[in-house]
């Protein structure tokens, strides 16, 4: 069975970065561990009434750091094929 | 474009968000987990026990057979599992207070036995479900709710090192490993070696994870990365400590 989540997606040109507000908790592990730093507090808030977090999408490599570390399965990360 | 949670499929996606708070180190661990199991294909045969404290918040995050019991007898409770059935893989799964202080007994005897099972512990320094009292784990110096002006190591003594004790009293076959949470490829790989440690039929396999508490520690993102990253692994040194694979002396 699925259950369909909100998402908040943005489109760069490395890839796709999309972030499910239903599961982000905002602990900000992501923030922290992303390589450009790249990532801020977004206005959009989370399942706990925190914020969630945005790119900024012409600094995401797409490296998908943030997916690997979220507890929460919160982030999906797609690369662009070349 | 993705639009679906890249979760684990053996993950019960009813249950998500789950319980624990937000930074919490289980989150990670179970993923990791979540992903072995997808990748051995045992959902179907995985009994799952998970213990009292924080632990038990896990009793409904898999779409795998689960029990909850108390004070680190998810071991025996595993153990008899095991040994009624030994087709099924047996995960007892625990923080640090209810394997090394009030389940202690049972880690240390299954471990003696050379039991057949799979036991995770997840180690964050403190007891976090009440509030972040200090553990057998907490570090020197380390300041909890029943420590407030650092544990004093010249009273209460040093902390727990579960991986060593356990490497020290099993025989061959058995797999112990410290993995972090700071290094979940590395911690990945533990856990699947673990498992198909006890698939082969071995020995007790034992995967220590160092995990996150912001909540109890009081720290922020940075903080927490900081903590784990570089303070725990000071004490407590990550890598594999006892793997039948490789033989002494090599």
């Amino acid at each position: 069975m699925s259950v369909a989540y909100k998402v908040f997606s943005y489109e760069g040109e490395k890839g796709s970065w999309s972030v499910f507000p239903g599961l982000c908790k905002g602990c900000g592990l992501c923030k922290e561990k992303c390589p450009k730093k790249c990532l801020s507090w977004s206005l959009n808030l989370g399942v706990y009434g925190t914020p969630t977090v945005e790119p900024d999408m012409d600094e995401c490599t797409a490296c998908g750091i943030c997916q690997t570390v979220c507890p929460d399965c919160a982030i999906a990360v797609v690369k662009k094929k070349k | 474009m993705t639009t679906v949670p890249q979760m684990p499929k053996s993950w019960r996606l009813e249950s998500k968000p789950h319980k624990f708070c937000p930074g919490c180190g289980h989150g990670l661990v179970l993923k990791a987990l979540g992903e072995v199991i997808d990748e051995l294909g045992i959902q179907d045969r995985v009994a799952f026990g998970c213990d009292i404290g924080c632990s038990l918040l896990a009793w409904d995050f898999f779409n795998v057979d689960t029990v909850q019991t108390h004070h680190g007898r998810t071991t025996p409770v595993m153990t008899g599992l095991k040994r009624a059935n030994p087709d099924i893989v047996c995960i007892a799964y625990m923080g640090d207070g209810g394997g090394y202080a009030i389940g202690s007994q049972h880690l240390v005897n299954a471990a003696a036995r050379n039991e057949r099972i799979t036991a995770i512990l997840v180690n964050n320094c403190n007891y976090a479900m009440t509030g972040g009292q200090m553990a057998p784990t907490t570090l020197p110096g380390m300041k909890t709710e029943t420590t407030p002006y650092g544990r004093d190591v010249e009273q209460t003594g040093y902390p727990t090192q579960g991986p060593e004790m356990v490497a020290a009293i099993t025989r061959e076959g058995a797999y112990v490993a410290r993995g972090t949470i700071a290094n979940l490829k590395q911690l990945k790989s533990y856990l699947k070696k673990a498992l198909e440690n006890q698939m082969a039929g071995n020995g007790f396999s034992f995967v220590e994870a160092l995990s996150t508490c912001p909540t109890n520690w009081r720290t922020n993102a940075k903080d927490t990365w900081a903590f784990v990253e570089k303070e725990m692994p000071k004490y407590f040194k990550v890598g594999e400590i006892k793997n039948p694979a490789v033989k002494e002396g090599e």
